[in-house]
Order: structure tokens, then sequence, then C-alpha cells
């Protein structure tokens, strides 16, 4: 199509699209609350003048029942201890939060402080929708001295600090002692490698008739990601163009291990662990005793205490031939500010709180994941409120600072069709379709031509 | 009369329609502002996108499949519910509850136990002597099935209709054929078939638009799994608008899908003069 | 005697397929009001069981009416009880006019309208929720009750084709006669024809119901405050999949939402039945 034909559909086209496009310019003021129409500046001056104006903060969040509940009672104690601030809240169940979120910031209406997702936040920075907050932490309103540094600037995207970590997860391994025990296996200690954890799941499934380790493999390329660090390498190049390590042999190994541990039973196959899964994570085999090993995020042990309280944490496996650092602090949530919100600073202020303050921590007791300040998980620990789990994974973050690397930088755009494929191309391997060389050199092509059609 | 609906009718719906057609022309990925590419993203669906054609041959194997065996299955029913029993409120309601739970996650957590590796389905076919190694769900052969039979399983919604129908037939058409002696074959093809031609037809044509964007089943029984073997249009359509930020593009294949469906429509309508029966005609 | 014996065999006969095929139409209903009393603990280490091991319903019930994010759940199930009837009243009534006019009135670009109608059928509603939104959003009814009902209102496309096919199954000399008598089109439509189609008015009535009723992708993306949400928001606000999940009340929550929906078509269905006015009207 000529650019000429291209102009005259589109002017032809624009009758229908005044409506929508208008909409869609991000930088639209909301209009209908009055009370929003606040510059910074008026702002400022009125809080020198000691009478603060009256402001409407929007904020979204996802979760469960609990998660609902805390945040409600966080944002009444904030408005308690700040009159003039009132909340409009919106949670949501996980599933339709990021359709929702992205039909209202089509529409300019996105809520003025939201929780973000990392697999989102790049798509979210990229397009400008997100406020930068580093002049926030430049002018002191929020307070960033507790944060591991690292962590921090996984918010960090084109030089801009697109969105504040909450909180902060780590790639783990769960097992269930008992069962360990039972086959006559010594437990994991932080300095095992992958050799060791084979061997240690063969040695369950030939004692017990267990499996080893249950889980997914495909799932997501966060165990694949750890794996290819390891090998010195990184998943993404520089430019998130293409995939970073060069060599599909990383992969081919990658898919190969587990593939051998499916073909002995030792690990549930993917039809096997779909029924597995449709049962929850509550009722999980290494929860019930019928399997030892899981690979999982470190809140795994205290997230499902109440079901099974023996269950213990340990660091993944180190490489058996390499010192690289494959473990990486990784940011659980964010908050970001709306790009289009006229009540910055006050978000801003309600975010230190949230994060640095003990009577917001207090009511939250780490729902959403380790706090990222470690004056908070001091604070926490000391306190004596936390459960036997719960303590165990906030000393495990200052022991594992230890042994991560450098954060890789934030996933690309497109990351969860990459996680699509990268879930067919190990499934093709585990199904019997491809070979894992194959599957290797298959993934690698779709991921690019993804990664090159996202990331322009 | 029909004014005020009709305006209500085009801001609800009509813009709506021509919005969602711009942006089929367009590179929108719902943060930015929509840019004009042309018919691009019609194109890229046709010439680049393998999950596109595999999507649209599930689907068309689910509509092939599926609407002839539910409305075959929610007429023998409706026709069995339509006699004088006892207790046919009560089976009437049974059969209709399936519709009703449609997507909640107790009918996803019951389907994947009976048709997953350790259900019901397994021991059965295991018992008489069919050997399997994967479940019927993980099977990429197979799982379309499962959810196909699914499908059957929510007959609920034709049958009712079905029953309606059957309710407007006057009985003195009954009554006057077995005075002249005809035996219930003969009255099924003479007059029940005959006369429910018209909601045959509406039930065809529903089922066909409804099976065209099927979503929900894939969508809380296999997630389109495995390897893509019950990956619906729609779920797809739906992943890239919402996962993957490509509204555009997901709305250049909503209007590909309403053309093919839209085709199959358009035929139905013009063969319904040939066989279907209607009292006052049709212009 | 033997033909009356036969007769009974027939009955019995016609019970046990009737109540074996019922059983599996309900079991995921059975098992989710099995789930709802089991206790949380226990409730995945027998989930294939539908006797509970631990009861704990009590609780289960209790805790999912305290409800979500301190709005309790008897809020949920007021706004849907709003929200679905004044959806169903509209819809079906709107849908009756249009179906008449469609049917009935020759007016201008008819069939053009009409296939605009069949097209809002065609079309997945996942592409048509942003336009809405911004539409929503410029009237300014963005996370209003009203933004849930508009849609229904004027675009019940399914309810206006049943409708149009039931009334072209009425023959044309019985409008003519009425209106020889000086009928006006409205009492035409309400005295002649409304009885008439009395069965597909009362099928729309059931599938509006239900389908307002669950409806989960246009509230979800409507709605923000959760003292306005439907019950299939509040039920999704109970589930994350990345902590603790309170499913026993999520369960007892699910069956408290599906009761009304089961109780209603109860209550309705009966009106199929004797739905007969017909032989009166001989064709």
């Amino acid at each position: 199509m000529s650019q000429r034909m291209k102009r005259i559909m589109a002017a032809a086209l624009a009758g229908t699209v005044a409506l929508s496009a208008g909409a869609c310019k991000t930088a639209e003021p909301e209009q209908e609350e009055a009370s929003q129409k606040v510059t910074e500046a008026d702002l400022k001056t009125a809080a020198e003048d000691g009478d603060a104006k009256e402001v409407t903060i929007k904020i979204a969040w996802w979760g469960g029942q609990t998660r609902h509940e805390q945040t409600q009672q966080v944002l009444d104690l904030y408005s308690e201890l700040h009159p003039n601030v009132k909340f409009v809240a919106s949670p949501s169940g996980w599933d339709g939060y990021f359709e929702k979120l992205s039909t209202q910031t089509a529409s300019g209406a996105m809520p003025d402080i939201v929780q973000m997702d990392y697999l989102y936040l790049t798509t979210y920075a990229k397009n400008n929708s997100v406020a930068d907050l580093q002049e926030f932490i430049d002018n002191g309103t929020i307070d960033v001295s507790g944060i591991d540094e690292k962590l921090l600037n996984t918010g960090q995207i084109d030089d801009k600090m697109t969105g504040l970590v909450l909180s902060t997860s780590m790639l783990s391994f769960g097992y269930n002692p008992d069962v360990l025990a039972e086959a006559g296996v010594e437990e994991p200690t932080a300095d095992w490698t992958w050799s060791d954890f084979i061997e240690m799941s063969k040695k369950v499934h030939e004692a017990t008739g267990k499996y080893g380790p249950a889980m997914d493999t495909a799932l997501d390329t966060n165990g694949f990601n750890y794996w290819v660090r390891q090998h010195g390498q990184s998943l993404f190049s520089e430019d998130n163009k293409s995939l970073g390590y060069t060599d599909d042999k990383i992969c081919e190994d990658y898919f190969t291990m587990w593939n051998s541990l499916m073909e002995e039973g030792v690990l549930p196959n993917p039809d096997e662990y779909a029924q597995i899964a449709t049962l929850g994570q509550e009722a999980g085999p290494v929860v019930t005793g019928d399997a030892a090993m899981i690979m999982e995020w470190n809140n795994y042990a205290s997230k499902l205490s109440s079901v099974n309280d023996k269950i213990k944490m340990v660091t993944p496996p180190m490489s058996d031939d390499s010192d690289a650092k494959g473990l990486w602090m990784k940011p659980g949530m964010f908050f970001s500010v709306a790009e289009t919100s006229q009540v910055k600073q006050e978000a801003a202020e309600f975010i230190n709180w949230f994060i640095n303050s003990k009577e917001a921590n207090d009511i939250m007791m780490a729902e959403r994941g380790t706090p990222v300040s470690s004056e908070i998980r001091d604070y926490m620990i000391s306190s004596g409120k936390l459960g036997e789990q719960q303590k165990a994974m906030f000393e495990g973050v200052d022991e594992a600072a230890a042994i991560c690397g450098d954060t890789p930088a934030p996933d690309p755009v497109g990351m969860s069709e990459i996680n699509e494929a990268f879930k067919n191309a190990a499934n093709s391997v585990y199904y019997g379709q491809a070979t894992a060389e194959d599957a290797a050199a298959a993934f690698r092509e779709e991921a690019n031509s993804i990664l090159e059609r996202n990331n322009k | 009369m029909l004014t005020p609906w009709l305006v209500g009718f085009i801001l609800m719906w009509m813009i709506p329609m021509f919005i969602s057609i711009y942006y089929s022309l367009t590179d929108f990925n719902l943060l930015n502002t929509p840019s004009f590419v042309g018919i691009d993203n019609y194109i890229r669906a046709f010439t680049k996108d393998k999950s596109f054609y595999q999507s649209l041959k599930v689907t068309f194997i689910y509509v092939l499949v599926l609407v002839p065996l539910r409305l075959a299955f929610a007429l023998f029913v409706a026709m069995l519910l339509n006699k004088k029993h006892k207790g046919l409120g009560l089976y009437r309601t049974l059969y209709y509850v399936p519709s009703i739970i449609g997507g909640s996650i107790a009918v996803s957590v019951v389907w994947k136990q009976i048709f997953g590796n350790q259900g019901v389905i397994m021991s059965l076919l295991n018992a008489v002597g069919i050997s399997q190694t994967t479940s019927l769900l993980g099977n990429t052969t197979t799982s379309l099935g499962v959810i196909i039979l699914m499908g059957v399983w929510q007959f609920g919604s034709s049958m009712l209709i079905f029953l309606s129908a059957l309710k407007q037939i006057p009985y003195s058409l009954y009554e006057s054929a077995q005075v002249d002696g005809a035996r219930p074959a003969k009255m099924f093809t003479k007059i029940t078939l005959p006369m429910l031609t018209p909601t045959i037809f509406f039930n065809l044509i529903l089922q066909i638009i409804n099976g065209f964007r099927v979503f929900t089943e894939s969508y809380i029984i296999t997630d389109g799994g495995p390897l893509d073997s019950t990956l619906s249009y729609v779920l797809y359509l739906y992943r890239r608008a919402f996962n993957y930020f490509d509204m555009g593009y997901s709305c250049a294949l909503a209007w590909i899908l309403v053309a093919i469906v839209g085709i199959f429509t358009i035929v139905l309508f013009k063969t319904q003069g040939s066989w279907v029966h209607y009292e006052a005609g049709r212009e | 005697m033997n033909r009356q014996k036969k007769q009974r065999l027939r009955s019995i006969r016609f019970h046990i397929g009737a109540c074996l095929l019922g059983f599996i139409m309900i079991y995921p209903l059975l098992w989710l009001v099995a789930s709802s009393f089991k206790s949380n603990q226990t409730m995945f280490q027998d989930a294939y069981s539908l006797i509970p091991k631990v009861w704990d319903a009590a609780a289960n019930y209790l805790s999912g009416f305290e409800g979500v994010g301190g709005v309790p759940f008897t809020t949920f199930l007021f706004n849907s009880v709003i929200v679905t009837a004044v959806g169903v009243v509209g819809c079906v009534t709107t849908s009756l006019f249009a179906a008449y006019a469609f049917s009935r009135i020759r007016f201008r670009f008819g069939n053009f309208w009409f296939g605009c109608v069949m097209m809002t059928m065609m079309i997945p509603a996942q592409v048509m929720v942003v336009p809405q939104y911004i539409i929503l959003k410029k009237l300014n009814l963005i996370d209003t009750r009203i933004s849930l009902i508009l849609p229904w209102f004027f675009g019940g496309a399914f309810f206006i084709f049943l409708m149009v096919q039931f009334f072209q199954g009425i023959p044309r000399e019985l409008d003519e006669a009425a209106e020889i008598d000086g009928c006006g089109r409205v009492a035409i439509l309400f005295r002649i024809l409304v009885p008439v189609v009395r069965p597909a008015i009362i099928t729309s009535t059931i599938f509006a119901f239900y389908w307002i009723w669950q409806d989960f992708f246009q509230p979800l993306i409507f709605m923000s405050s959760a003292e306005k949400f439907t019950i299939p928001l509040a039920l999704n606000m109970y589930l994350d999949p990345n902590s603790y999940n309170n499913y026993g009340g999520l369960f007892a929550m699910s069956v408290v939402s599906l009761l009304p929906v089961i109780l209603f078509f109860i209550l309705f269905q009966r009106y199929l039945v004797d739905g007969i006015a017909m032989d009166g009207i001989k064709g």
C-alpha cells in the first residue's frame, strides 16, 4: 500500500477516530475530579502554609483476600494520619488486573498508584505511561537508604525510576525433610551442585518410589535464566533485540537434563504435572509428602506454612564447573505512579510511608513478600511477630546477597510471549516431538523474532 | 418505534465496532497513540503467523464437530422431555445446570480430574485393555476431543430453545395425524421436524457463531495446551490483545473472524428458503 | 393389563436413564457444594471425594459472607440483584420491540440494521470492551452500575434474533385481521403476538438472567470500586495464585451465587411447559 493511499484512508477514518484518539493521549488530565486539579507548586505552598489541600488518590492492586483486607487497613490508617488524603481503592484478583489496567491507561484513566509486575513494567515504561519517581527520591520524599541498590535499580528503565520495588524474591528450592529422611538422603546445603541435585533426586525416587523434584520446568524462563547466568551469559542481549547467550548447547542441555529425569520417572512429565497442578499448590506433592523438592520462589515455605510447617528452603544448585553467579534478587512487585496523575507528590509520600513505616508493615506482615527495606526486615525479625518460615526467609535474603550476581536488566517488552515460546519449545521435547537440539534452535528463532518486533 | 433503541445501539455497539475496525488498521498496544499502518496487520496474520493458522484449525474442527453433535443431542433430550412424565421439571433443571456453572473453577477442577492422568477415564481405558501412557487431556491428538465433549455436555441452552419451540407446535396437528393412523416416526419427519426448522435454523446459526467464539473451555481447562493443540482462535486473540499488548493486531484477528462467521451465516440465510419452513414467509 | 405393565416398564427405564444423565450433568455442582463444606486445611487432600473428611461448613460460609476488602458479601449480592433485575427487564423488553420491528415493519435499511445486530454477536467481546470503555468514559458512566446495564439495553442481539425467529412462525393474517379490527401496532404486539411468543420471552428471560448474573469481563473492565462490584468480580478477588487462598470461602460463596440462577430457572421453566395458548390459533 502506497503512502498516499495510507494517508487517504487515514483521513477517511478520521471521523470515527476522533472519539478514540483524543482519549488515547496519555497525558490528558483527568477532568472529573475537581479536587485533583492541584498543581505540584500549589501543593508545596499549601504544605508550607500548614493546611494541606484535600487530595484523592486512586490506587489499584491485585491479590487475594488477605491482601485486600490488610491493604484497606493500611489505607485507612494513612487517611487517619493525613486527614487531607482520601483513597479510592480498586482491589482486584490477579485474573483480569492487567486487562483492566491497560484499558484504563488506553483511555487516560490510569489510577494514580498501581501495583505493577516485573513482567509488564518495561512495556508501561517504554510507552511513557508511568511517572519518573527519581525526582521524589532526589528531593527526599521517598527514602531509599534501606533498599539494596541493585534491587532498587530494577525499577530503572531508560534512566527513569519507573517503579518503586516493594518486595524481593529469589529463586530457591523448597524441600520436604521427611521425604529426604525416608530415602536416607541428607538435606541439601547452600553449596550443592546440579549433579548433587540429580543424584539426590534419583535416590529419592529409587528408595521411595516418589518423585524427586515436582514442578513445571516449562512454566516460564526464570529457572532457565538462572541456568544461563551460571554459564556466564545472559538471557537477553543488551539492546533486548535478541537472546543474549550465543551457544544453543546451553538451552539444549537444560532441556535434556529435565527430559531425562522425566524419562526415568523421577520428575513428573507435563501430563502428570497437569493433574498435580489441578489441586493447587496447597495440595502440591511436596506439601503432602509425595515428592521431595520443588523449584520455587523463596516465599514458598512461608506461604504454605499453614498446611505444612516442615518445608525448608535452600538456594538453587550451583554450577558444577563455573563460578558465575547465577542467582539474583528478583523484584517481587512495584508501585508505579501514573504519568497522568495530578497527585504525584502525595502518591510518592504514601509510597515512602508504605515501604519505610513500621506501622504499615505491622499491618501487612510481609504478605507481599520480603520487604525491601533492611531496617524494616530487622525491625520485623526483632519484633517477634514473624512465623518460623518467615524469619528464615528474611534471614535468607541477607545471606543470599553474598552469592547474588548483578541483577539482570528489566525484562524486555514481549516477555509473556517469550515465556509462551519457551513453554512450547520445552514441551515439544518432553512430548517427544522434537529433539532438545531442534527445540533449542526453534526457541531461539521464535524468541528473536518476538524480541525484534517488540523492541524496535 | 425503533429510533430510541437504534440511537443506543449505535452508541454502545456500532461506534465501538467502527473504532475496533480503525484499531485493526493501526499499530496499537493500548498504551501508545495508535499509528496508522494500513492493512499490515491483516497481511501479517496471513503471511507470518503460525499460531493464527493453528488456532484457526483448532476452531474449525471444534465448530464442525461440536455443532452437529450438540444440536442432535439437545433435540433428542428435548423430545424426551416433551412427553408426559413425572419429574420433568427436575430433569430440565438438572440438564440446564452445566450451562449455568459454565466457566467456574468447579468445572475446571472436575474436568481436569476426570480426564486427567489419574482420572476415571484413564482407569476405564486401561481396564478395557486400551493402555494409555498419557491422559486424554495431555495428549495432543485427543485434548481437543475433551474440550468438544465439554461443549456437548453444555447442551442445556439449545435444549431449552428446542423445548419452547416444541411447545409451540399445535397439538391438533398430531391429533389429526393420529386419526389418519400415522406412526411416531412419520409424525416426527412430517410434523415435528418441519415445524422445528425455524428453530433448528436459529440454533444452527447461533451455535456456529458461539462455536467460533469458543474461549472459556480452552482457557480454564487446558489454557490452549498441550503444544497449542487446544488453542482456540479467541483465546489466541485475547492473549494478543492483553498479554502481548498487540491490540491493533488483535482487532484485525477479530474482524477476520467476523468475516468467516459472517460468510457461514450469510450462506445459511441464503439456503434457508429451501429447507426452513415459515408460516409467515420472509421477504 | 399387559399394556399398562409395558408402559410402567418404559417409564421406569426413562427415569433411570434420565437420572443417570442428570448425575453426570450436575456432578461438578455436587463437587462444589461438597467442597464448600470441607475444611480449608484438608480441602485438597480429599479433593476427589464428595463426602468431606473434615467438616467446616460454618466457617466457610461465615468467612465468605464477611466478604473481601472490608465489603460484606451481601453488598455484592445486592449489586448483582439490582444490575440483573434492571438488565433483564430492559434487555427483554427492548429486544421484543426491536424484534417486532424487524419482522413486521418495513423500514429503510431494515436488512442492514439486522445484519449489524447479528454482527454484534460475531465480534469477540474482548476487542469491543476497550472502545466501549472509551465511550462510557465520555458519558461519565465508568464505575457506575448503569455502565453494566447499558450494553444489555441496546444489544440483546441473541434475543432479537430468537424472537424474530418466533415472530416469523406466526401467520401474518393474524396481524392483518387485527389491523382490520382497528388495532394499533402496540396493541397487535401485546394482545396478539406476545401471548403466542411467550415461550420465547421466557427463554430469553432465563438466558438474560444467567448471562447478566455471571458476566465477568465487562464488569471487570468497567468497575473499579469494590463496593460496586458484582458477584463474579467479588469471587475473583478471593483468588491469587501467589498467596495462600481461602478456597472454603470461595466455594461457599460460589454456591451462594449459583442459588439464585437455579431458583430462577426452576420458577420460570414451569411457564415453558404450560405456555401453550396455541390451540386457539389454527395455523
